[in-house]
């Protein structure tokens, strides 16, 4: 593994060309059926239902024909956050259960004045097992929608279904247009981190692992990437808006673009297929 | 004959190696430094050089071939490249965007501590480097980093790296974006650090007059090979080939070339005015004798 090679590990806002089905959905479709999915996915309560989704996801991405190791890596830089997340929900999630359920395991602990106690109970294992998969499978499938869909496309497909909602001043081209703008500079400032902590590298920095918990240090090492990080971005971000006047951009109005067509077969079949996985994890009763 | 201080052989590196956008770099190139020398790279952009040079001080690791630093194969795993990055000091392209610290003394002062010295040697070393690089201690030491021009900012920059005296110095297209003036005094900064201290400088660059002016030898990159490597004069004698390869040779080599066709016989080494200038005296034919 290379030391300073984050670009691995920006997997959102990539886009890796291919002509698989979930590549060919219609940008519109694809924005609804994943939204569809993800209310599925982030509402399924039981054991069994969170692994069939999250076998769902895997097999969208077999769909994809994206290599999933690749998606992997884009999930690598949450595992500490996930870790933390999951130790505390674990031991104190239980304390405040509100669903009365069975009290697994309990353990009060005073430390001089301060009293509280480790509690697990059979409905908080259960939210702190989903909190691991949502996590996941929220990853894996907003990667997997920018992974197969172009910029522009997606920006687009924003823009054009927040159309709508323009009767009520909601202003779906400037949405469409940040939403673009943040996707596309994600691989770039990765790769001026990237840069930046090279050439502090070169000039003594050390950003070993000061112990995976040690936050102060950590931070106080990034010191020296961060500040220069902003200033680009600043930097940038006067530019862009530079680059924009002189081409005389003045938002939506009257702008011709790309034109989306009409949904076709497959994306109407695409949208009843994540209608029905959705409605299948809702109505059906898991036993665990 | 003593082991060279940086010896590359068959060097290839993939850039995301193992996902869809993987690309290479480097395929097989090599490079020798000895002490105390100075060398050029130069190619094309896209030819892998930025990328050769940062297998000098282990911020890359070999894929495949074998980088050997000071006696020490960078292919181990177990190496631990810190104490290598303060004997090789690497200053990136527009080094100017990597400074964070509010006052000039105190970013230069960064690599330093960072090292360990106590105070006053913090304040030699910083005080050191900014002769060096012709910013006077005294004047710019206190003054607001993101306050100065460019090319002090540059020289800035360098002597954030000069400050942990490195043995050998990398310097990834340094006068790109200066204009002429802080180019001529940075690469005189340069020169001196090379005549005074012995120290061994790798010269990443476009600019052949540069090149020509500041290196002893070259080495020509070409899609992340080797393809020509040699004495500067040697090098540069190969014009057809440098300029199918995307590379120009020195504005004085050009001319000279030029008014050989025309018949005058001048030497094939012509590389800076001063050559030039001897040429024409020299030559048997020419009218300026």
């Amino acid at each position: 593994m290379d030391e300073f090679e984050f670009s691995r590990s920006v997997t959102v806002g990539q886009y890796i060309p291919g002509d698989s089905v979930v590549h060919r959905m219609d940008p519109r479709a694809k924005i609804i059926a994943f939204m569809i999915i993800i209310a599925g996915v982030i509402t399924t309560p039981s054991y069994i239902g969170n692994a069939i989704a999250f076998g769902f996801v895997l097999g969208l991405i077999v769909l994809s024909r994206l290599p999933i190791s690749y998606l992997a890596g884009g999930i690598r830089p949450v595992v500490p956050i996930i870790v933390v997340f999951t130790v505390f929900n674990f031991l104190f999630l239980g304390n405040y259960d509100p669903t009365g359920s069975a009290v697994l395991w309990r353990q009060p602990l005073a430390i001089g004045p301060y009293e509280f106690a480790f509690t697990v109970t059979d409905n908080s294992m259960r939210q702190t097992a989903q909190g691991v998969f949502r996590i996941f499978d929220l990853i894996l499938l907003s990667s997997l929608l920018t992974l197969t869909t172009p910029i522009t496309l997606l920006s687009k497909a924003v823009e054009s279904l927040l159309a709508p909602f323009r009767r009520f001043r909601v202003p779906g081209h400037e949405i469409a247009m940040i939403l673009a703008i943040a996707y596309r500079f994600m691989p770039t400032v990765a790769e001026e981190l990237e840069r930046l902590m090279k050439a502090q590298a070169s000039r003594g920095a050390d950003f070993g692992r000061p112990g995976r918990l040690r936050f102060v240090q950590r931070t106080r090492q990034l010191i020296p990437v961060t500040v220069p990080l902003f200033v680009a971005a600043f930097r940038r971000a006067e530019d862009l808006i530079l680059a924009m006047e002189a081409r005389c951009y003045v938002g939506g109005a009257g702008r011709s673009a790309v034109h989306l067509g009409r949904l076709a077969g497959r994306d109407w079949s695409g949208l009843a297929a994540a209608v029905v996985f959705t409605g299948a994890l809702w109505r059906v009763p898991f036993p665990l | 004959m003593t082991e060279p201080a940086i010896e590359i052989r068959d060097l290839w590196h993939w850039y995301l190696r193992g996902t869809p956008l993987e690309s290479v770099a480097l395929r097989g190139a090599s490079f020798t430094l000895a002490a105390g020398e100075v060398v050029g790279v130069m190619g094309h952009t896209g030819s892998g050089k930025s990328t050769l040079v940062q297998h000098f001080n282990a911020l890359l690791r070999p894929h495949r071939g074998s980088v050997r630093v000071f006696g020490q194969d960078l292919a181990d795993r177990n190496f631990d490249p810190r104490p290598l990055r303060r004997r090789v000091g690497l200053l990136f392209q527009f080094p100017e965007q990597q400074l964070f610290d509010p006052t000039v003394a105190d970013d230069i002062a960064f690599g330093p501590r960072k090292h360990g010295c106590d105070r006053a040697e913090v304040r030699r070393r910083v005080t050191r480097a900014m002769e060096l690089v012709g910013l006077p201690f005294e004047i710019f030491k206190d003054r607001y980093t993101f306050g100065l021009s460019g090319g002090e900012l540059r020289k800035v920059a360098l002597a954030g790296v000069l400050a942990l005296e490195p043995e050998i110095l990398v310097l990834d297209e340094p006068t790109a974006g200066l204009d002429p003036r802080a180019r001529r005094e940075l690469l005189a900064a340069l020169r001196g650090l090379h005549d005074r201290d012995g120290t061994a400088l790798v010269f990443v660059s476009h600019n052949m007059d540069e090149v020509a002016e500041l290196v002893d030898r070259v080495d020509v990159l070409a899609n992340g090979t080797t393809v020509l490597s040699g004495p500067v004069r040697e090098v540069f004698r190969e014009q057809a080939r440098l300029q199918e390869l995307g590379l120009g040779v020195p504005t004085a080599t050009e001319v000279a070339a030029a008014v050989r066709e025309r018949g005058i016989a001048l030497r094939g080494d012509v590389l800076t005015v001063n050559d030039a200038v001897e040429a024409m005296w020299t030559s048997s034919n020419s009218a300026a004798v």
